[in-house]
């Protein structure tokens, strides 16, 4: 990394819109939002239903994008890539852990693991050789065989997990994490969260509606009604 | 990748066993259909040549009668062949090549108390040069015999069968309407249904016949054996020009007879049972495009109940292109495994009706394959509006989806 490179935050929103319908029944999920994200941060998100949280985690995964304002990723003009692009970006550089797992059915732990694997075009023996290290990591031994069905809520999630890092991501986007979970199993995932992004300076932006969750990441950013309400990086940047 | 999507697809499938073979009744009945079809008909064409090759390929026929003119309502009363027309035509082209003459009517054959309906053929001696009889038992009659209308006979092996069982025909005399012959020769049996009736057939010297049995010297055939396929032209204008000489047709006048040889015949058999086979099989190829909906309809359920599985693989990196793939293979391989099982079932029954048809089965290789990659290419045509639709799908609603 050279040191241009590491003055360039990871992810820079300028005054991001996104803008639902027309007329009178527009409906602005995000009205100008701005912050930047270093690497290796671990960002709570937070605030009311509805003011955009989701939204927001869509366009820094490169899911859906902007129609106003600019999105960078590593200091590419990532709000303007083309479908195919924004796919790659995804499978190589994002992560995504859902609020209800979203592991398919039907099909084993590692099967789901190696998944993004797939889509990179590596050979069936590195993806299971890589699987079976991910499995480990979010310590699932054993239950690679396993489908979702046969598995809890909390090793759902880190086997969603573990598909999210098995491409080692550059980031890791976590809508409600530990929505469906119960306070133990929560605390556990969030353990996990902290060691991958302590021990791997794995960058982490996690949406969550408890404090005590908030409490593990290093920097809070508040929504409300599309914009930032605060920012514990920035002080309480109420201004806007 | 590719791979990956035809395992893919495999398991899908297996997990919706009956939906996926309900939803290719179409396709498993339609190939099957056009596979049958073909076979059957490659059969029967092989068959029926056979059988005609086995006439001789390169006998030219010669009859009375105009030839049919669909514009003239009236078929005029020919003026029958006879001997006269023979004995001319071997003046005139015995050098070149063998001419014979038949005559045949139905007529009891009888020895003691036994009796059977046979075809009753006189022929010319040289006849028998023409034909490639196997003789069973004894000889064919010879030239001095056929010359003098000797009464004697060569007998097809079911007459001989019927009138002696077991035991030998030679030197027997047995009776042939008003006449009595001597057996000379019995002929080996031909055996397949399309020869039938030569194992049927009496044969007796063309004079005894004129004389004895019908009474007239008409004849209803000339035969020439042609020496090689490249005579066979030449020749039929050549009998032509002389057969009109010799019925005395003035220039102008149509032809009261007619000259066709046995390439024509086979032709003509080839193109009929082509025409017949080819209007089924398009016929059968119909329920192949209701197959090919019915792959549509079910292609879009998979996408439909496998919205949320699209956002999923979306989400984690797959572009619109693997997506595509993915639910194209589905498709095909979809489809592939209702046209195997189709060629299968096809084969079966074609199998079962050439055996019970008595002809040959021999499947073609080029249909087989042909009706192979049109089920992989139903797969694609009708699996690509599913695809795509899957393909196309929003990330985000994909996701949303319940
Ligand atoms: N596809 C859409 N069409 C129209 N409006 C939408 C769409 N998606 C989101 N919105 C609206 O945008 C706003 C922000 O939604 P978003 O899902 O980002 O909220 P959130 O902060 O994640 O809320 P929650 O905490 O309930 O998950 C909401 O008012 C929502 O109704
Ligand atoms: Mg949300």
């Amino acid at each position: 990394m050279d040191a241009e490179s590491a003055r360039t935050p990871l992810i820079a929103f300028e005054a991001v819109w996104r803008s639902y319908g027309a007329g009178d029944t527009q409906v602005h999920a995000l009205a100008g939002a701005s912050f930047d994200i270093a690497r290796g941060s671990f960002v709570a998100v937070t605030g009311p239903s509805g003011s955009g949280k989701s939204t927001a985690m869509n366009i820094l995964g490169a899911l859906d994008v902007p129609t106003g304002g600019a999105y960078h990723f590593m200091g590419e003009d990532a709000g303007t890539f083309d479908k195919p692009r924004r796919a790659d970006l995804r499978n190589r550089h994002i992560g995504f852990v859902f609020q209800g797992y979203n592991l398919l059915p039907r099909t084993t732990a590692l099967e789901n693991i190696e998944l993004p694997l797939i889509y990179r075009g590596l050979p069936g023996r590195t993806r299971q050789e890589l699987a079976e290290e991910a499995l480990l990591q979010v310590g699932l031994e054993g239950r690679g065989h396993h489908t979702p069905n046969e598995l809890s809520g909390g090793q759902q999630q880190r086997v969603a997990i573990a598909r999210a890092l098995v491409s080692e991501p550059t980031l890791l986007l976590a809508d409600e994490p530990t929505g469906n979970l119960d306070t133990e199993r929560s605390h556990e995932i969030m353990e996990l969260l902290t060691a991958l992004n302590r021990e791997h300076g794995l960058t982490i932006v996690m949406v969550t509606h408890e404090p005590d969750i908030a409490a593990f990441a290093g920097r809070r950013i508040g929504f409300r009604d599309g914009r930032i309400a605060f920012d514990s990086a920035t002080g309480d940047a109420a201004s806007c | 990748m590719l791979m990956q999507s035809i395992l893919l697809a495999l398991r899908s499938i297996a997990r919706n066993k009956l939906r996926s073979l309900l939803t290719l009744l179409g396709v498993i009945i339609g190939v099957a259909a056009v596979i049958a079809l073909l076979t059957i008909g490659g059969g029967a064409r092989e068959h029926i040549n056979a059988g005609m090759a086995n006439m001789g390929s390169r006998l030219i026929f010669v009859f009375a009668g105009e030839r049919p003119d669909p514009s003239a309502p009236v078929i005029n009363e020919a003026k029958p062949l006879t001997s006269a027309h023979f004995n001319g035509l071997e003046k005139a082209i015995g050098s070149q090549a063998i001419v014979a003459a038949v005559a045949t009517t139905s007529m009891r054959a009888s020895f003691g108390a036994r009796s059977v309906s046979a075809q009753v053929t006189g022929a010319s001696e040289n006849h028998f040069l023409q034909r490639e009889w196997k003789l069973g038992r004894g000889r064919l009659f010879s030239p001095v015999e056929a010359e003098s209308s000797a009464s004697v006979c060569v007998i097809g092996s079911q007459v001989s069968k019927a009138l002696f069982g077991q035991e030998s025909a030679l030197s027997a005399r047995i009776r042939i309407g008003p006449a009595h012959c001597r057996v000379v020769g019995e002929l080996s049996a031909r055996g397949s249904s399309f020869s039938g009736q030569q194992d049927m057939q009496v044969y007796v010297p063309l004079g005894l016949f004129q004389t004895r049995l019908s009474g007239k010297s008409q004849i209803d055939e000339i035969l020439i054996n042609a020496p090689n396929q490249a005579a066979i032209e030449p020749l039929k204008a050549q009998i032509t020009q002389e057969m009109r000489n010799l019925r005395r047709i003035g220039p102008g006048r149509n032809d009261d007879f007619q000259v066709e040889d046995m390439a024509e015949y086979i032709q003509q058999t080839n193109e009929f049972i082509g025409g017949i086979t080819a209007f089924l099989s398009a016929i059968a190829a119909i329920s192949l495009l209701v197959g090919g909906i019915g792959i549509m309809n079910i292609m879009l359920v998979s996408v439909t109940e496998r919205t949320r599985e699209i956002g999923i693989r979306m989400a984690i990196g797959a572009r619109q292109r693997d997506i595509l793939v993915q639910f194209l293979t589905e498709a095909c391989v979809l489809s592939l495994l209702g046209g195997l099982t189709g060629i299968a079932l096809g084969l079966a029954i074609a199998w079962g009706v050439t055996t019970l048809m008595g002809v040959h089965f021999a499947p073609g290789l080029a249909d087989i394959a042909a009706i192979t990659a049109i089920s992989i290419a139903i797969g694609i045509v009708f699996g690509f509006f599913p695809a795509l639709r899957g393909a196309r799908l929003e990330p985000i609603e994909a996701l949303r989806h319940e």
